[in-house]
């Protein structure tokens, strides 16, 4: 087990720049997520790490040693591939096998034949079919470790993917969307039993995946990356509640954060839809701004609004309802979250005036980095940190 | 199916062309010399008894013979022996002609050593060009170096050199080392088969690179995967490659007919043939078709038992 370090790393492909001087500290045991749209370079950084890319410039340590001059296989590195990535040649057990046969046994040790009747071989043989039966039950692949993954389902094959994965016990463990082709039930049921292993393993997980329910129920810190930078990596709840920037809030949280636009007034009140708010910043630049507004933020009032709107579209799931309002001068619509029970006053067409919680309110500059600090102007002047 | 007709006509027609050479081929291997000659005896000949004069001809009895035999035909005139001799001789030497004809391809030449140095010759060329052609295909589809697109496109060029175009330096060259009549001669100058290279380079680009990545994350070398990860599977491909290179030099004539002269010890099969080669009285028809069977017969029994997986291997489908 070790602690990851990356340094300003920066990787091109011919002339498109992926990462742009990437920089992460994941320390020692910790789950950390790496979430961001397709395309960012997730895989990429990924692949730094695990030594199958060099990088253009920067550091990647591994338990406090740079590892720049070491092969991926010697890194001792597991990683899951976003496509499975199994020997197609060899059975589920082999496949399992193979990353403890590789390191435990020697070269004639490895041979078929000739490598039995080296002595030891037995000994070490026996001792890696062990450990791959216990991965395999905790897998729930038991039954299968005599198939080819040609026999497989895609669920099936993921499975067995992180099974020689999990199989050794490295310094990291580096997953590129291992459940990206399960099926919904399977999902959760392996996202639990991951989040177990790392728990039971206290071992460095480096986790990517599109499923932002998987990144905020499973990690310690969610990275977020966009266009090869990470814009914010923190603890799950602070990257919901507290983003630094206006993409880091657009992209966590579905349904998605409603963004308004917003003025700052010459003496720094904020201003939605010509109204003045009774908030204000403290310092920085005037002109427009963004007003983040989470969809639990919002609730429904009856009298006076800046926001007012008709109902265009409403999604009952059942302990909740997300409603989409139309709002006159705005371009997209805002999402409300309410309860089943008001469904009797958000019918189709029907007008509504919303409210929201000032303290709840994300305000963003017009280069999308949120501003903290504010000013409440009805209570007594308050600071939100 | 009655509009199809004439396709299966032509089939036939198309098959009838190919089949008629080997049909003749098998056909003459059972057949007498007279019923060659005369175009008699259907597919297999009569089969009757006939007389091989050369064999008659060597226990032709002289003095010595009729002076040994003289003890077994008490009474009679050395003439009457000499008959009695030579009827002995004649029933002795008369044979059924296939019999004839697949012993005098196994006695008139040593046909089993010519079959032993086919293999030996066959194999060890397509070991080498395995053990060649893997690697250098593996660097050419998987790993990044500079000036890799200029080496394919140097392979691809290869391709297009005839081998009769170079057969006169490359003799040259092997005369100048010595290696003239070995089998060194034989096998050194087919052991880099750009074909080969160019066959499992374009399969290999069908493997997914995560599945080398992966391979490298789990400890192996750039070797282990080439031999552990690549030819398992590219089985398939492995097996077209086989037929096309063993066909080849198996029933290749041109170059072990250049490179080995005058060593009998070292001919392969199809130079076996030539110990046939009409001396003038055309005779040899029979025992020359019976080696020919006895030649393909290897490589077809191979055929049949590959064939699914040659197949497979055709159409390079054997992943995903
Ligand atoms: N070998 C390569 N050659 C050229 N460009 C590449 C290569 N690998 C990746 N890229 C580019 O780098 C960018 C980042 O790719 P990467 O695979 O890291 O994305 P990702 O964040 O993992 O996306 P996804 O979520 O879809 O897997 C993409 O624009 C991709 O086109
Ligand atoms: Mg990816």
């Amino acid at each position: 087990m070790a602690g990851l370090s990356i340094e300003n790393v920066t990787k091109r492909f011919g002339e498109t720049e992926v990462l742009k001087g990437v920089s992460l500290d994941i320390a020692d045991g910790e789950f950390v997520s790496l979430v961001g749209p397709s395309g960012c370079g997730k895989s990429t950084l990924l692949r730094i790490i695990a030594g199958l890319e060099t990088q253009g410039a920067g550091s990647v340590r591994i338990g406090g040693t740079p590892v720049e001059d070491q092969r991926a296989a010697d890194r001792n590195l597991s990683m899951v591939f976003q496509s499975y990535a199994l020997y197609p040649h060899l059975t589920v057990g082999e496949n399992i096998a193979v990353p403890l046969r590789m390191r435990r046994l020697n070269g004639v040790q490895r041979l078929p034949l000739v490598g039995g009747l080296m002595p030891g071989t037995r000994a070490v043989a026996r001792e890696i079919g062990q450990h791959v039966a216990d991965a395999a039950t905790m897998l729930e692949i038991g039954h299968l470790l005599d198939r080819k993954p040609g026999q497989l389902s895609g669920g099936q094959r993921q499975r067995v993917a992180l099974g020689r994965a999990l199989v050794r016990d490295p310094a990291a463990f580096l997953l590129d969307e291992p459940l990206s082709n399960l099926d919904a039930k399977l999902r959760v049921q392996t996202r639990a039993e991951i989040a177990q292993l790392h728990r039971r393993l206290a071992a460095t997980f480096v986790y990517v995946t599109h499923d932002q329910v998987e990144a905020m129920t499973m990690s310690d810190r969610i990275a977020v990356m966009m266009g090869g930078r990470i814009l914010q990596c923190a603890p799950p709840d602070v990257v919901y509640e507290d983003p630094d920037r206006i993409e880091v809030a657009e992209f966590i949280g579905s349904p998605k954060i409603n963004i308004l636009p917003l003025e700052i007034l010459p003496d720094g009140r904020l201003s939605l839809q010509d109204r003045a708010l009774d908030l204000a910043v403290v310092e920085g630049a005037r002109g427009v701004a963004s007003l983040g507004l989470r969809p639990e933020a919002l609730r429904l009032k009856s009298g006076d609004s800046p926001l007012r709107g008709r109902v265009v579209h409403s999604e009952n799931l059942g302990s909740e309802m997300f409603v989409q309002i139309d709002v006159a001068d705005l371009q997209e619509r805002i999402t409300l979250r309410a309860t089943p029970e008001q469904r009797g006053a958000l019918a189709l067409g029907t007008p509504v005036a919303l409210d929201f919680d000032l303290h709840k309110a994300l305000i963003f500059d017009a280069d999308g980095a949120r501003i903290r600090r504010l000013r409440h102007l009805n209570a007594a002047a308050s600071e939100v940190a | 199916m009655t509009r199809d007709w004439w396709k299966h006509l032509i089939l036939i027609l198309g098959v009838i062309i190919v089949i008629a050479p080997f049909y003749m081929m098998v056909s003459y291997s059972f057949k007498s010399p007279g019923e060659i000659d005369r175009g008699e005896g259907g597919f297999f000949g009569r089969q009757e008894l006939m007389v091989d004069e050369r064999c008659v001809k060597l226990r032709d009895p002289d003095r010595d013979d009729i002076a040994v035999a003289a003890g077994r035909f008490p009474g009679h005139s050395d003439s009457d022996i000499r008959d009695a001799l030579l009827a002995e001789a004649q029933s002795d030497c008369s044979m059924r002609p296939v019999i004839f004809n697949y012993t005098k391809a196994f006695t008139e030449a040593p046909l089993l050593r010519y079959l032993l140095n086919g293999v030996i010759v066959t194999a060890s060329i397509f070991f080498i060009q395995v053990i060649v052609a893997l690697p250098a295909a593996y660097a050419l589809a998987k790993l990044k170096f500079w000036g890799r697109e200029a080496v394919f496109s140097l392979v691809l060029f290869c391709l297009l050199i005839p081998v009769h175009a170079i057969a006169l330096p490359l003799y040259i060259m092997l005369a100048k080392l010595g290696l003239t009549n070995t089998y060194a001669a034989l096998v050194v100058p087919w052991t880099i088969s750009v074909f080969g290279i160019f066959l499992m380079r374009q399969f290999f680009m069908t493997v997914p690179d995560d599945l080398i990545d992966a391979a490298r994350m789990d400890g192996m070398g750039e070797f282990t995967i080439v031999w552990r990860v690549m030819l398992p599977t590219a089985v398939p491909a492995l097996l077209a490659f086989a037929i096309f290179s063993i066909v080849a030099h198996w029933n290749d004539y041109f170059w072990p007919r250049i490179v080995v002269t005058g060593n009998r010890d070292l001919f392969t099969p199809p130079l076996g043939l030539r110990e046939f080669k009409g001396d003038g009285d055309g005779s040899f028809f029979g025992p020359m078709m019976a080696t020919a069977t006895v030649i393909v017969t290897p490589l077809i029994v191979a055929f049949l038992l590959a064939q699914k997986r040659f197949i497979e291997g055709i159409t390079l489908n054997g992943m995903k």
